[in-house]
């Protein structure tokens, strides 16, 4: 492959003698890495194994050789976390960048396996059977410590999902997709405060300058249940639905303010999306009028001023994100 | 053919993405940044991912507003069948010139998104269209689908109209062999493998050209596909099922597919060759491929030589993949035979909060805690497949 920018660039002045045989090593191909093959290597690596050993666990349960199994796994989780004691920076609120490369997915391994050993005796020996969904509650806390600690953004999500779904909440796209997102009802409700809470303890998180760089994370899973729990309440409390209305509304507000500080556009598209299918059901519900033609319009002049809107300010949408 | 688009901004954006990658990398400085920025300058509208995302979104859903009305429209003349797929016809080529000349010419729109929705829109229309016309007829319109995908492809840049170009063309090869019956449906596999080796090599000697830079992407799709498919067609597993699902082939117990010692073969030479000219000619595209059909081999054996234990072979293949990792990781501490575990630059697609949601939506941490339903302390049982959510 050649490339022939790296030499024009140079002919023309812009770089260096120095710079251009770096760059030229690396773009024709002379130095190849394996960077994220080898990562993606890894992480296909700890979800095998984890999900192997959380079933062979829980199939094995009360036979013999199988409490040797559990204090290997114990072994093995405390080993993880022993390596990453003994390579580990100081704890720090700005961003520590990991030691070495597969810090991160030593990290990882050690809080799966630590919940399949923490699922494990908890079912054998029955310690929390009657109130489970605090296991998932120690599950959190202690993901959220692990992430705080090792910085590892990871387990921050794991620990934001576990924490969601101590409230019951599903927070997984391809749940909502079978139709499994609240399944119970008012469960909605939860999903707001639970967003609105969540979004704004990360925003005193930023604030008092701790970990700035979870914030996006935080605030991108508050964010998708926010507009997903209001979205589900429009339909589900018809009632109501002009509260839902406002609300959205409401959000789209705070997450126009959260994309222009984070540079995010994933945010606006979130709540563009929300506020287009509240603001149809709005209408729908007002104006209805049976008439196809002017659904037809509708669709046309709303999405075509909108995309309209997007191109013409697009000095404020720029390449930055 | 040429590109639709203004050939100097196209070359100038591509200077722009690619030193803005060294700069991420530290490669050269910011002021050297923002010279080279000032003078490769381009007219395109050419906006970030998730704004393009966006943008394809609310244009499928004005284009179906305007497909409505038209078909609205349609139906007033009370045509019948064949004025109606003229219709269609008609309208997904007008697609073609309003993306050119209003969005392309007049506003500069390079895979905006809305170029995306108005390509694929048209490709719809003129390909169902034709469909309509020729009777539904298969051969037709397998032959149409790569003609209008190869146009769009070529002239728009578009990478999603190649695999789907890709994919007709190898739907068309299998379809007119598998028509012919008898032997000729037995010889379909060396049929693929004959028919993509030249394209992937020519693909390979194309990629160097100069005057094809602009292709470049689509030329990688292109090499990429026909890798995989040579993998196919030799691989026992798709071969085998292939074989009793279409071609109502019975196999009693004991017995195997004709010829089965050779795709036994092929499921391991192919991703062996594959990984060894990755590893000898440096070819990241080869590498990729083969680490993928590396993978799929694997549980081609496994499939049908399986112990049962299932979560045995899940545990062993993670620990043989992570030692394995951690020995090349460390092995490729310092640079060998130019191979290096370092970043040297960014993937574009690449992003640690990307890389977190993916975490939280394969690994744990996802159970819902219900009593009846436990599950093995959720210990990875999140459900694979959760990817590109970004």
């Amino acid at each position: 492959m050649t490339n022939p920018i790296p030499k024009e660039l140079f002919d023309k002045g812009f770089i260096t003698e120095d710079q251009y045989k770096k760059i030229d090593l690396i773009t024709s191909g002379q130095l190849v890495s394996l960077f994220y093959e080898l990562r993606s290597m890894l992480y296909l690596g700890v979800m095998l194994f984890t999900t192997g050993v959380g079933i062979l666990l829980y199939q094995n349960i009360g036979e013999i050789g199988h409490m040797v199994s559990i204090i290997a796994l114990c072994i093995l989780t405390l080993v993880c976390f022993g390596y990453a004691f003994k390579h580990t920076l100081p704890y720090s609120n700005e961003q520590v960048k990991s030691p070495n490369v597969y810090y991160d997915y030593i990290v990882l391994l050690g809080s799966l396996l630590f919940i399949s050993v923490q699922g494990y005796l908890q079912y054998q020996y029955g310690i929390l059977t009657e109130n489970l969904e605090y296991s998932t509650l120690a599950t959190a806390a202690i993901f959220f410590l692990i992430a705080y600690r090792f910085d590892h953004l990871g387990v921050l999500s794991l620990a934001i999902t576990a924490l969601a779904s101590f409230w019951g909440l599903s927070v997984s796209p391809q749940k909502w997709y079978s139709g499994d997102f609240f399944s119970t009802s008012n469960l909605h409700i939860t999903a707001i405060i639970f967003s609105m809470v969540l979004a704004a303890l990360s925003l005193g998180l930023d604030w008092k300058s701790i970990k700035k760089h979870f914030t996006f994370s935080y605030l991108n899973f508050s964010m998708l249940i926010f507009f997903v729990a209001a979205v589900v309440g429009l339909f589900e409390d018809e009632d109501w639905y002009g509260i839902y209305v406002l609300l959205i509304y409401a959000g789209c507000i705070f997450t126009y303010y959260m994309a222009r500080w984070k540079k995010s556009f994933l945010f606006l598209l979130y709540a563009l999306i929300a506020a287009y299918i509240g603001t149809t059901y709005l209408l729908a519900d007002t104006i209805s009028d049976n008439n196809i033609e002017l659904w037809f319009l509708y669709s046309i002049i709303s999405c075509g001023g909108f995309i309209y809107f997007i191109v013409k300010y697009r000095n404020y949408f720029t390449r930055e994100s | 053919m040429k590109v639709a688009y203004h050939e100097t901004g196209l070359y100038n954006l591509a200077v722009i993405k690619e030193t803005k990658r060294w700069l991420k990398q530290h490669l050269i400085q910011d002021s050297q940044f923002q010279k080279i920025n000032e003078t490769y300058t381009s007219s395109f509208y050419h906006p970030n991912f998730i704004v393009r995302i966006l943008l394809f979104v609310a244009a499928l859903f004005a284009l179906s507003g305007v497909t409505g009305l038209f078909a609205l429209f349609v139906n007033g003349f009370q045509g019948g069948e064949l004025f109606f797929f003229i219709a269609c016809l008609f309208y997904g080529v007008a697609s073609f010139f309003f993306l050119e000349k209003i969005f392309i010419q007049r506003n500069h729109h390079y895979k905006s998104g809305v170029n995306e929705a108005l390509i694929y829109h048209a490709c719809g229309f003129t390909i169902g269209g034709f469909l309509g016309i020729f009777d539904f007829n298969e051969h037709a319109g397998l032959f149409i689908g790569v003609v209008v995908f190869s146009f769009a492809a070529v002239r728009y840049l578009d990478l999603v109209c190649s695999v789907l170009a890709m994919l007709t063309f190898a739907g068309a090869l299998f379809y007119e062999f598998y028509n012919l019956g008898g032997i000729f449906q037995q010889i379909i596999p060396f049929v693929f493998i004959l028919a993509f080796l030249p394209i992937y090599f020519v693909t390979k000697k194309l990629k160097s050209k100069v005057s094809l830079k602009f292709w470049l992407n689509n030329l990688l799709i292109v090499e990429f596909l026909s890798l995989l498919f040579i993998y196919a067609a030799g691989n026992y597993l798709v071969v085998r099922e292939l074989s009793i699902e279409l071609m109502d082939l019975y196999l009693e117990e004991g017995n195997d597919i004709p010829l089965a010692f050779i795709f036994y073969a092929l499921t391991i030479i192919i991703p062996l060759g594959y990984l060894y000219y990755g590893i000898r000619n440096k070819d990241i595209v080869l590498l990729r491929v083969s680490l993928l059909v590396v993978a799929f081999s694997v549980f081609t054996f496994k499939y049908y030589y399986s112990f049962g234990h299932p979560e045995i072979t899940l545990t062993v293949a993670g620990i043989i993949l992570l030692v394995l990792t951690i020995l090349l990781l460390n092995y490729l501490k310092s640079i060998r035979y130019g191979f290096t575990r370092e970043n040297t630059l960014v993937e574009k697609w690449a992003s640690v909060n990307a890389e977190a949601f993916i975490i939280s939506q394969t690994m744990g941490g996802n159970q819902v805690t219900t009593p009846q339903q436990f599950k093995g302390g959720g210990g990875g049982f999140g459900g694979g497949g959760a990817s590109g959510n970004f």
